[in-house]
């Protein structure tokens, strides 16, 4: 067992790595409890905004319209998937609305390795401003971009958790994702509501993609299959609470990262999310059965 | 209720057509073609104007007799792409074709590409022999292929001219590569870190099939200067890069070498999140295996790399060289060579270098008669050629292994541009295979600068 | 039996005469080779259709489960010099162990809970099978000597060596399986899944040990799938772990669902979709990228216009489309009173 400094500057890259999963969990929280549908795509909707930002950037276009593009373009990917799937697979149980996303992710993933391949040996990297400035802590620097990372996690954590809960709007979608037939019954205006649902999880698939190209790397498969990871802190909250995904996937990443200078189990340490996540499920699910209503494969 | 994307009718006719098309295409027999480019005028003039027709025996006489078949494997799939090896080959067999040929016969180049699936790998070759007729096999290029398919190629009789990753391309007697391969490439980067002094190395590497073959190398090379040396093995691709520079520079200490062994983008994602943290001047010197020697790379990383990161490269850097050979890849590639992704770097580089010594070997056949056993006999036959490539002469013979290229250079990033830091020095034969193969074949020459 | 179940069978029996010995015949070993591909996909398609499609089970970590299969095959057959099918059994014995040790916690979860903790649990797999490696020849318990410069290959059964015979062998192979689920569907197992797929509450009033049904489904598709790892093995000769990815058993999924998962016959177009569909489109030139963009509209296509899947959608569209051509060929005649039923 290492001595304690040894760990120290882990505890620094751990929580850098919550933040990351941290932005995705609480992504896919977010668009779950807004639209019912667990958006399994989110990590390659960002991924192509990212690899378009770096297009842009690379044609000798200025930073933020780079940034612009990303966001504008995951918005307009989720929305216009949001519109025609969602009505569609409406009545179906949420695992093949989830399925359904791979469909999209699929698609996306095939498309990014056409137009941004590998075949030259060519490795991307996006650098936003914040990169180069920041702060150390103990052995390590800590730059503003991650800083930010964490930050727009609590802060989409408590926005939308608040939305969610307080505003009509929000009210509105939490009842939609519910039952969408009983609330069209009820007066409330669903494509409307639909749309902004799906319009507003596009825009924060943008700005968590360009984030995460920048923290993680800028690669069409890591951060297409980030999302598998990410869902560890989603289940233990039992894509239920923003907040404790939120708390999850902070404790995911710290522990992950605590776990490198053990030289024993170094090699395992990838499996920590999938390891929490299984064992906090069947732990919290020991005196209930769990399941959720009209589930049909 | 919905109808749905496609109205059912439409979805059948649809159904029926893939299946007649599938009833169609089974019967077929070629695999994927490359029908050589189309030679476009070049635009823009080179530093030093080079006539691309010198590639083959009759200039501007087009090649028009019974076409020589040739195939070649190559892994293409997201992040890990050796297209450009293959689209490169193809691009100088397209030059000698549109001038003369090998006596007058075109050469056809079949590429299979894989997604590193062992059934998929067998089927190819099986592909290339028995459907395309192929009589030599070039530029193959794979993560295992060499691992799955050698048996199969000593059975048949082909000798391969490849650029190698896998073992069983540098240890078995019908393999021969053009590159130095993953573990004698991380030979060379330990071996100019252990010349710089440092005390310790740090050895990572990706966790692909074979750690423990090319892991070995290194050891042996430490082992041997009395340097401790610690393994990592990494899983890619990589999401976590912030505690992997962490924990190599903390082992490394402030007088040892890290030296990385990854494809680009995960190197990469390596030295920038050392560089984030700051790092990256923590310890004496980063030092990384070929795949590290790419213009896109020295980009990416900046300037604080400067003399901090040396690479590995297996082959004569282009941007410094203006020797004719040189000048021909760099002619070839913008004439003929658009499907090349990459431009100028290792990659086409390394294509090249496989087609000419192809060609060399094919035009030396006497008989006229291009068949799997001339033809690799041929191939078997090429004995200190100068490929222009490559710090020595390049040779095949019958032994037991093949490394042929055993001598490198050293580059290190300046200014977004990969610069040489030693020039050719040969891998020690402390790596016992290259101590094996150096019995059996001795060192070549050194290629003179032509 | 009635007249057209005889039918049937003969159909059956037919195919599989004309798969084993037609088929060879007709294809190049390319193709053959991918053939066997979809024999041994065919089976973890099968195992997965019995958890999804008759029980309503969803498991994300299929690819895992085979992953061991092939482990434990591949093992022995370097270490051992059993017979293959003894190897098979013993095989899909082991994966069928493990995959009920990793179903029975799993079990007081549903639908997307369920999904995702097999995914979990998956990926966890994956990352100890990338430390851990495949048997390679190697000695100790994990067999794998990483510093091997030259690879033995996996053996194959002597009687199938070559690659038709060995495609012949895995399609017998997967042959029994099948079997083996119809046995299960039209006995006792297959009615209690069925009542458990309606409606679980009513069946646990019925008196049916939805616990233990559940498990038994578990337990079988395990077996299947260890077995399927077993043929794997032999086929390819080398395993390698970057070949099971979790991402896979995703698109797994997607197949099965595109396929259809309650058909038996949907297994087999789904195990096409899978291997057989990749190596056309790669012998045409077609990028793999354009494959992994076709899968991602076929599943959202599917899910969305066919529930039950190709093969329960295709015979009933080639039967419409049947039944426009003759309405073209002749005028519509008087109404009569219809027996009812469609194709």
């Amino acid at each position: 067992m290492p001595p304690w400094p040894d760990f120290e500057p882990f505890i620094v890259s751990g929580l850098a790595l919550g933040g990351v999963y941290a932005l995705s969990g609480v992504g896919l929280v977010v668009l779950y409890r807004a639209t019912g549908v667990l958006y399994l795509a989110f990590g390659a909707v960002g991924a192509m905004g990212a690899l378009i930002a770096w297009s842009l950037t690379q044609a000798g276009a200025p930073g933020w319209t780079g940034w612009l593009a990303c966001v504008a373009f995951a918005a307009a990917v989720t929305l216009g998937y949001g519109v025609v799937f969602g009505p569609a697979l409406a009545a179906r149980g949420p695992l093949v609305k989830a399925v359904a996303t791979i469909g999209l992710t699929l698609v996306l993933y095939g498309l990014m390795d056409l137009l941004w391949t590998t075949s030259g040996g060519e490795a991307r990297s996006i650098t936003l401003p914040t990169d180069n400035s920041g702060f150390v802590v103990g052995q390590v620097q800590v730059n503003w971009t991650q800083v930010i990372a964490l930050a727009a996690g609590v802060v989409i954590t408590v926005a939308t958790g608040a939305f969610l809960r307080y505003t009509k709007l929000g009210t509105a979608m939490r009842a939609m994702a519910n039952d969408r037939e009983i609330t069209a019954t009820l007066g409330v205006p669903v494509r409307r509501v639909e749309a902004a649902a799906w319009l507003g999880c596009g825009v924060l698939a943008g700005i968590a993609g360009l984030l995460l190209a920048d923290l993680v790397a800028l690669d069409a498969t890591t951060l297409t299959f980030l999302v598998i990871s990410s869902l560890a802190a989603v289940l233990i909250a039992r894509l239920r609470s923003i907040a404790l995904t939120f708390a999850a996937a902070i404790a995911v990443g710290l522990l992950h990262d605590l776990l490198t200078p053990i030289t024993s189990v170094t090699n395992y340490r990838d499996m920590t999310p999938f390891v929490i996540a299984a064992v906090g499920l069947l732990v919290l699910s020991r005196h209930r059965v769990m399941a959720q209503s009209r589930e049909e494969a | 209720m919905n109808r749905g994307i496609l109205a059912p009718s439409a979805r059948t006719l649809i159904v029926v057509a893939a299946a007649a098309l599938a009833a169609a295409a089974c019967s077929s027999t070629s695999s994927t073609t490359t029908t050589p480019p189309p030679a476009t005028t070049s635009s823009a003039p080179s530093t030093t104007t080079v006539s691309t027709s010198q590639c083959g025996t009759k200039p501007g006489v087009a090649a028009t007799g019974t076409p020589i078949a040739l195939g070649g494997i190559v892994t293409d799939q997201p992040g890990t792409s050796f297209t450009d090896i293959a689209n490169m080959a193809n691009a100088y067999f397209a030059c000698v074709n549109a001038n003369g040929g090998i006596n007058g016969h075109p050469i056809k180049y079949y590429i299979e590409t894989e997604q590193t699936n062992p059934a998929q790998i067998a089927a190819d070759a099986k592909q290339l022999v028995d459907t395309d007729h192929v009589v030599g096999i070039v530029g193959n290029t794979s993560i295992i292929e060499c691992s799955i398919d050698s048996a199969y190629w000593q059975k048949l009789g082909y000798f391969i001219i490849d650029s190698g990753i896998a073992p069983e391309c540098y240890s078995t007697s019908n393999s021969a590569a053009v590159n130095m391969g993953p573990r004698y490439s991380s030979d060379g980067a330990v071996q100019y870190a252990l010349a710089q002094h440092v005390s310790k190395i740090v050895f990572d590497q990706s966790n692909v099939p074979g750690t423990g073959y090319i892991a070995a190398g290194p050891n042996a090379l430490a082992a041997a200067a009395s340097v401790p040396i610690t393994d990592l093995t990494e899983n890619v691709p990589i999401s976590d890069a912030d505690s992997v520079a962490i924990k190599e520079v903390d082992d490394a200490g402030p007088n040892g070498a890290v030296v990385l062994n990854f494809t680009p983008p995960e190197a990469l994602v390596i030295l920038q999140a050392a560089q984030k943290l700051g790092l990256e001047d923590r310890v004496k010197l980063w030092g990384c295996s070929t795949p590290c020697n790419t213009d896109f790379l020295a980009q990416s990383l900046g300037p604080k790399w400067n003399d901090k990161l040396f690479v590995n490269a297996e082959l004569t850097p282009p941007d410094v060289t203006n020797t004719p050979t040189m000048n021909l890849y760099k002619a070839i590639l913008k004439q003929y060579g658009s499907a090349v992704s990459g431009g100028i770097g290792s990659f086409s580089q390394m294509g090249f270098t496989e087609a000419e010594i192809a060609v060399h070997a094919l035009e030396s056949i006497t008989s006229g008669t291009y068949t799997v056993a001339t033809v690799n006999a041929a191939f078997e036959g090429v004995t200190d050629f100068n490929t222009g490539m490559l710090c020595q002469l390049w040779s095949y013979g019958n032994y037991a292994l093949h490394i042929p290229n055993n001598e490198d250079y050293t580059v290190t990033p300046d200014n977004g541009k990969m610069v040489t830091a030693q020039g050719c020095t040969l891998i020690s034969a402390v790596d016992p295979q290259i101590a094996q193969y150096r019995s059996a074949a001795g060192t070549a020459a050194l290629a003179p600068a032509s | 039996m009635g007249r057209p179940q005889l039918i049937r069978w003969a159909v059956i029996a037919a195919l599989l005469l004309f798969t084993l010995f037609g088929l060879p015949q007709l294809f190049s070993l390319y193709y053959i080779d991918s053939l066997t591909q979809v024999a041994v996909y065919s089976m973890v398609t099968l195992a997965l259709g019995v958890l999804v499609g008759r029980v309503g089970l969803i498991s994300l970590g299929q690819v895992a489960v085979l992953a061991i299969g092939a482990w434990v095959a591949a093992r022995l057959l370097f270490a051992t010099t059993q017979p293959y099918p003894l190897v098979l059994l013993e095989a899909g014995l082991v994966t069928m162990v493990a995959g009920t040790a990793i179903g029975l916690p799993a079990l007081r979860l549903r639908g997307l809970y369920l999904a995702l903790i097999t995914l979990m649990l998956a990926g966890a797999i994956t990352v100890v099978l990338a430390t851990v490696n495949f048997p390679n020849g190697g000695h100790g318990f994990t067999g794998y000597n990483g510093a091997l410069i030259n690879i033995p290959p996996i053996r194959r059964p002597s009687v199938a060596g070559a690659d038709p015979a060995y495609f012949r062998y895995s399609v017998l192979i997967a042959a029994l399986m099948f079997l083996l689920v119809l046995a299960h569907i039209r006995t006792r197992p297959g009615r209690a899944w069925a009542a458990i797929r309606q409606s679980e509450p009513a069946a646990l009033a019925a008196g049916i040990n939805t616990w233990l049904y559940k498990l038994w489904a578990f337990a079988l598709a395990s077996f299947i799938t260890g077995v399927a790892g077993g043929v794997l093995a032999g086929a390819v000769h080398y395993l390698y772990s970057i070949d099971f990815p979790t991402q896979d058993s995703i698109i797994l999924l997607a197949v099965v669902l595109m396929g259809g998962a309650y058909s038996l016959w949907g297994a087999v177009v789904a195990a096409l979709l899978y291997q057989f569909l990749p190596a056309l489109l790669n012998n045409w030139g077609v990028s793999a990228d354009w494959l992994t963009i076709l899968f991602g509209l076929g599943v959202l296509q599917v899910l969305t216009t066919a529930p039950a899947g190709l093969a329960d959608q295709v015979p009933k569209d080639l039967a419409r489309l049947g039944r426009l051509l003759l309405r073209l060929r002749r005028p519509p005649a008087p109404r009569v009173p219809s027996q009812g039923g469609t194709a």
